[in-house]
């Protein structure tokens, strides 16, 4: 018995002890060098997946590993990795205040001097990664649009013709609902759609492009002017024109909708495309209209940018990749692989082959461009802002409330 | 001494795994969380001692005050609901179950319980579907109920008593279960008794049942009490993190989500120490709430 109570702790500890002693070092005896990249784009696996596979030619001895991470979860999950020491060689970095933070906290490298980096891009292109003293964080690697998404059949069967400006948007969108169609199939209640496509979609009719939003941000114009309250209104007018019961409508329900052809147009990011790329009728796309007397500007925004991590075991050959990625080879073949709606950033001309990420493009020939309005500087303000216009489409507050609701907080 | 001996340490031995492992796995995190909830920052490195300050910015800021009093006050109405709502109806599909009269017991009892045995992200998603206009709505016309066609989980007026009721639906199984086991063990002789002596279905509920079933009552609102007030995925479900419609049906299991985990959308920068002080602050609730209940209820049981 005694002897028991001796051996049962032992075999316990033994129990604890084993897992960790097995753990032990791995080495790596090869001369192969493994690097992994952490992204938020788990739907492009297999996309990714074939542009490392192009790099892995070119340099046969550096294997890189895609390992994303769901969507919401990105920020907090690489936040942690690379608290805990454990980040990826290579990663996704976000535009403006998320991106620089993490620079800030010295987990990414200063990506200034990486060859072609600073020749290849635009300044407007640049900026998303850009600290305040010039600083580069990471290489730019796509942008997304927004736009309205419309049901050519429905079109041609009804007689109806792209609208020229807002006002004839909404006399589009009434003709329908006359006719009996759902004009609209955006909704309310994953809230973050209405506000990034739409609102955001439609602002830059309103303020003007990036050299507008600047005096925003400065306070030069206040956020209740009359172009802001303009802009929530139009958010209010098109209310009526949404699904019955739009305030319980969430994005995967919009795209059932617009999919299954009981919503007309969809006012959308382009991200959405490759979702419709099966669709059994004609749909195209057209810019959110601007109101009369104002011209139309697209809300292109900056969306995804690679850098590499400042820890990582293989800088030069983390280098090396993102060095690849500035050049025109190497932006071709990225370009190539991206998925449907997501757009190069780099200076080359670059051909794509899907006819509706043309057509996207093809939306910013002539016209001003910017991203959403808040990333650059107001962050802050995108939940109130957020809430405004649920409420304004909700009839709750007009239109000047809302803007006043979220100048209050400037 | 070798008597005591060997009487006192056998029990410590078996015991030792399951405590070893409590320790380690909830003791532990439970404190440390108390200790994060004075510190700010993420890790290790970056953490810095702060005192109260996590609380002071919690109760003062603005912003994030709003949000918790929206956020507490909803957790109150959601827990009432459960409260009224599903412990009455599992008592009194209880009473009916334990009738001796009663006919197909055992598939009524299937019914109400087979719905806590699925995912609560399934029974939420369908719900979701079910009372969404869009989907549902012309069914709704079809069966000349037009009226009932209405975005529950779109109006800040409906949309909590919306969440509330199907999570007393998918829930509403447990408490008839426990209450169910509670009847079947009052002694038979004691209800014959009190019905020789006259009294009828009501007051043999109220005299003889109820008092004799008061520990599981006790348990069953510590048990309702404790979960809602840490519910967070039907919410998640049904809704989406930030609680929508207008942070309607945002409970301080979404804002501890929110703030301390996963940060707010689109930054999600998450802040651990304010998620620690949300926390302490439900636990010291839970505690001072949880423990008279309890001895008020279990008292000689």
């Amino acid at each position: 018995m005694k002897r028991l109570h001796v051996l049962l702790p032992m075999l316990l500890l033994l129990c604890v002890l084993l897992p960790v002693s097995a753990q032990g070092n791995k080495a790596e005896i090869s001369d192969e060098v493994v690097l992994t990249m952490g992204s938020w784009r788990t739907d492009d696996v297999e996309q990714m997946n074939r542009l490392l596979n192009a790099y892995k030619k070119l340099a046969p001895k550096v294997t890189i590993k895609f390992q994303p991470t769901n969507p919401p979860d990105y920020n907090a999950t690489l936040r942690l990795q690379l608290d805990s020491g454990t980040g990826p060689d290579l990663m996704y970095a976000r535009s403006y205040a998320a991106g620089q933070e993490l620079y800030n906290a010295g987990y990414f490298a200063d990506c200034t001097d990486i060859p072609g980096l600073m020749e290849n891009f635009s300044a407007s292109n640049l900026a998303p990664w850009q600290m305040s003293d010039g600083t580069m964080f990471a290489v730019p690697f796509a942008a997304v649009s927004h736009a309205v998404y419309y049901n050519k059949d429905i079109f041609k069967k009804e007689g109806l013709s792209i609208p020229e400006n807002w006002e004839a948007f909404l006399s589009l969108c009434d003709t329908l609902e006359k006719k009996g169609y759902t004009p609209l199939a955006n909704g309310l209640a994953d809230e973050w759609d209405i506000l990034e496509t739409f609102f955001f979609g439609l602002l830059p009719n309103y303020i003007g492009g990036a050299d507008m939003r600047v005096k925003y941000e400065s306070g030069e114009l206040p956020l209740n002017d009359r172009n802001f309250v303009e802009a929530y209104q139009a958010m209010a007018d098109v209310a009526q024109y949404c699904p019955d019961g739009f305030e319980s409508v969430t994005y995967n329900d919009s795209q059932v909708l617009f999919n299954s052809q009981k919503a007309v147009m969809f006012v959308d990011g382009s991200w959405t495309a490759g979702v419709y790329k099966d669709a059994p009728f004609d749909w195209g796309l057209f810019a959110i209209p601007a109101p009369k007397g104002k011209s139309t500007a697209i809300c292109f925004h900056p969306d995804m940018a690679i850098t590499m991590n400042t820890a990582t075991k293989h800088p030069e050959e983390a280098r090396a990749f993102l060095a690849w990625l500035c050049s025109e080879e190497g932006a071709t073949t990225a370009s190539q692989n991206l998925p449907s709606g997501y757009f190069p950033m780099i200076k080359f001309p670059i051909k794509l082959e899907d006819p509706h990420a043309n057509e996207f493009l093809s939306l910013n020939a002539g016209r001003k461009t910017d991203a959403r309005f808040v990333w650059p500087k107001l962050m802050n303000l995108y939940a109130p802002m957020n809430q405004a216009v649920i409420k304004v489409m909700k009839g709750d507050i007009s239109a000047k409330q809302a803007a006043d609701s979220v100048q209050a907080l400037m | 001494m070798r008597i005591k001996h060997s009487r006192h340490f056998p029990w410590l031995l078996y015991l030792a795994p399951a405590l070893l492992v409590y320790t380690v796995f909830m003791a532990f995190p439970l404190i440390d969380s108390l200790r994060l909830s004075l510190f700010s920052g993420n890790n290790q490195v970056t953490r810095v001692f702060v005192g109260l300050d996590n609380f002071k910015r919690l109760f003062t800021d603005p912003e994030i005050s709003t949000r918790y009093w929206g956020a507490f006050f909803n957790t109150w109405k959601f827990f009432f609901v459960h409260f009224i709502v599903q412990n009455g109806l599992g008592i009194f599909f209880a009473v009916l179950l334990t009738q001796e009269t009663m006919k197909g017991r055992q598939i009524y009892q299937t019914i109400i319980f087979i719905p806590t045995t699925f995912a609560v992200l399934i029974t939420g998603y369908l719900w979701k579907l079910m009372l969404n206009p869009v989907w549902a709505g012309d069914f709704l016309v079809s069966i000349g109920l037009p009226f009932l066609k209405h975005p529950y989980l779109g109006d800040t007026n409906t949309a909590l008593w919306a969440v509330s009721l199907v999570s007393c639906w998918q829930w509403l199984g447990i408490p008839t279960m426990m209450f169910v086991a509670a009847l079947r063990n009052i002694n038979v002789e004691l209800l014959e008794a009190a019905r020789l002596e006259g009294a009828g279905s009501v007051k043999t509920f109220w005299y003889i049942k109820l008092p004799l079933i008061k520990p599981i009552v006790g348990i069953v609102a510590v048990l309702t009490f404790v979960n809602n007030f840490n519910a967070f995925d039907i919410v998640f479900a049904m809704e989406n993190v930030n609680g929508a419609p207008e942070y309607s049906t945002d409970l301080i299991g979404t804002l501890f989500y929110r703030y301390g985990i996963a940060g707010q959308h689109p930054i999600g920068i998450p802040d651990a120490g304010l998620g620690a002080a949300i926390a302490t602050i439900t636990f010291l609730l839970l505690m001072v709430l949880v423990i008279p209940t309890l001895r008020q209820t279990q008292r000689g049981a």
